[in-house]
């Protein structure tokens, strides 16, 4: 690398070390970005934040359990070299832990607070919270892996495992490919879940595949590219396809393109510019929902303007007959 | 200011296609036996028994907070009766039009895609070829005078264009027994006027029954056949013919004065 920072070239050249992690951010950024629009629609977005810190929270737990069962073990894995971190037993796959965890936070978004006395979102808070200070406070008492638990909060990770693409792959196209069956279903429960169910829809199916398929997609990616990217990628996109246009057909569509965008050209700028990977992947989401933004406010003044245009020549076209 | 736009003459335009006979006038589509309805096991209304047959109009009647909704709930199979029993003619069509407050103006959805929402359900929970039902959505548009509104946002709309819509939507439905939430709530006089023609519509096509709910008493005498009141707050719920209810000892005791009749001004 360069010292002014690494070349599009090197880049390229490196590709095949960077393909995974660049084919991993294209398809969470895809998935991600689809689920976003029911996300955002619904005003859930908040729960896609604490389900991704309570998947983070899995994955302190899978480093910290077996170091608490085997210490000894675990102690030489270490000082074995990177090479010999050997996770014990596949029950504490990180993965696993993420998606437990994940799976854990949504069945607790399902659930009707209203009993309690307490609101979705502050449950919602408390998850977030919970897992947050979970996650600090047993990354504190992991320090060998701490480096990791970090890359998973902040998406500081630039090599993904190629474990992690195939999931996330297998992830993108199960899950994509049953809401583009739903997304009229789950549209119509989302928007008028009354209406819906005495039209005969299972709303509680519905809704209940929206739910596990938002909490596996964000453990996935979360694992794979850390809890601030996927934060973003399920809502960032979506709020910039809602920008843009009213259609809803497209609104999806556009929302999968920006998430992808972001995760590729997010990855991207991010060798380029020597930059942490998940938050140059957040900021390239961001740009974008700036971009429709000021594009829409612009959109917005013209409109005015031609508006109040159109009303004087009336008003003068009136005055002179 | 955007115009009215006249409903469709049933005699001339396209309507929505019925694939059923009409059903016999007077028919008993939904029947509540001592039926209580509350929360929980906990009841909130005294015991009801009331008939809805084919064509008919009724009115729940109520202050807010009068348990209408749980009702509505109830009737519509929602929610569970406290005890009592609620039978519905077999294979009953129930199709249930919210209050336009109720729908989120955050969601970009179309006049068409609201419409063709009325389409789906059991048996077509996925509606992966919209193309196919496009004739049916549209004819019902048609039917409530907005045909020209296909295009546009449903946020986008004024309240009478709005609730059109959602007259639209149950007109599609091809139900049998269609709940409205509050459907001349926040509409001028001409809004209103157009509605209620749509309603009579409703029963006219193959007989549907129509129960509106209404925190506007008088509205709801006026118009219906039949009346609900519910009172959670006096322990009422009584049913009715409209001209009966009106003399009825409980709506004179609790609504009287409301409607400018009564005893207790």
């Amino acid at each position: 690398m360069s010292d002014t920072g690494a070349t599009w070239h090197e880049l390229f050249a490196n590709l095949g070390i960077f393909r995974d992690a660049i084919l991993a951010g294209g398809l969470a950024g895809a998935l991600l970005g689809f689920l976003g629009v029911h996300v955002v629609l619904r005003r859930m977005v908040f729960a896609s934040s604490a389900i991704a810190q309570a998947a983070a929270l899995g994955v302190a737990l899978s480093f910290w359990l077996p170091a608490v069962i085997d210490p000894l073990g675990h102690a030489a894995g270490h000082a074995a070299g990177p090479g010999g971190h050997v996770i014990p037993s596949p029950l504490f796959q990180p993965v696993l832990w993420a998606v437990a965890a994940s799976l854990l936070a949504t069945l607790v978004f399902i659930a009707n607070p209203t009993r309690l006395h307490l609101t979705r979102e502050s449950i919602l808070g408390f998850v977030f919270l919970a897992s947050g200070a979970g996650a600090v406070i047993i990354g504190d008492r992991i320090t060998q892996d701490a480096h990791d638990l970090t890359a998973i909060l902040f998406g500081s990770a630039v090599v993904v495992q190629t474990t992690d693409l195939y999931l996330i792959g297998a992830a993108t196209v199960i899950l994509l490919g049953g809401h583009l069956v739903l997304w009229r279903a789950l549209l119509f429960v989302g928007y008028d879940p009354l209406g819906a169910e005495v039209q005969g829809m299972p709303v509680r199916a519905l809704n209940g595949f929206l739910f596990v398929s938002v909490g596996l997609a964000v453990a996935l990616c979360t694992r794979a590219l850390g809890a601030l990217p996927v934060f973003a990628f399920s809502v960032l996109p979506a709020m910039t396809a809602l920008a843009l246009t009213s259609r809803i057909g497209i609104v999806f569509v556009l929302a999968t393109v920006f998430g992808a965008f972001s995760g590729v050209a997010g990855f991207a700028v991010s060798f380029r510019g020597e930059l942490p990977v998940g938050a140059t992947e957040t900021g390239m989401a961001v740009a974008l929902l700036t971009a429709a933004l000021a594009w829409r406010y612009v959109a917005a003044r013209r409109d005015l303007r031609r508006a109040r245009q159109t009303a004087t020549s009336e008003a003068k076209g009136s005055n002179d007959a | 200011m955007t115009r009215p736009v006249p409903l469709a003459d049933s005699t001339t335009s396209r309507a929505a296609p019925s694939a059923r006979a009409p059903l016999p006038a007077g028919e008993a589509l939904l029947e509540a036996r001592a039926l209580t309805v509350g929360y929980d096991g906990i009841p909130i209304l005294p015991a009801l028994t009331l008939t809805v047959g084919a064509g008919e109009l009724w009115a729940v009647i109520g202050p807010n907070g009068a348990g209408k909704s749980t009702f509505v709930r109830t009737a519509l199979g929602l929610t569970p009766p406290v005890a009592g029993e609620i039978a519905r003619r077999p294979g009953l069509r129930l199709a249930y039009v919210p209050q336009q407050s109720a729908l989120d103006t955050i969601f970009p959805v179309s006049v068409l895609d609201f419409v063709l929402m009325g389409l789906q359900g059991t048996g077509n929970v996925t509606l992966t070829s919209p193309g196919a039902y496009l004739g049916r959505a549209r004819a019902a548009l048609a039917e409530a005078g907005a045909e020209p509104l296909a295009r546009r946002q449903l946020r986008d709309l004024s309240g009478g264009q709005r609730q059109r819509v959602l007259m639209a939507r149950a007109l599609a439905t091809d139900a049998d027994l269609i709940f409205l939430d509050e459907p001349t709530a926040a509409l001028d006089a001409a809004a209103e006027l157009e509605v209620l023609a749509l309603i009579q519509r409703l029963r006219d096509r193959r007989g549907a029954a129509v129960v509106m709910v209404t925190h506007l008493v008088e509205d709801g005498l006026e118009r219906a056949d039949h009346a609900l009141l519910l009172d959670r707050d006096h322990r009422v719920a009584f049913a009715a013919t409209a001209t009966a209810m009106r003399s009825a000892p409980d709506f004179e005791h609790i609504y009287a004065r409301f409607v400018g009749r009564g005893t207790a001004r």
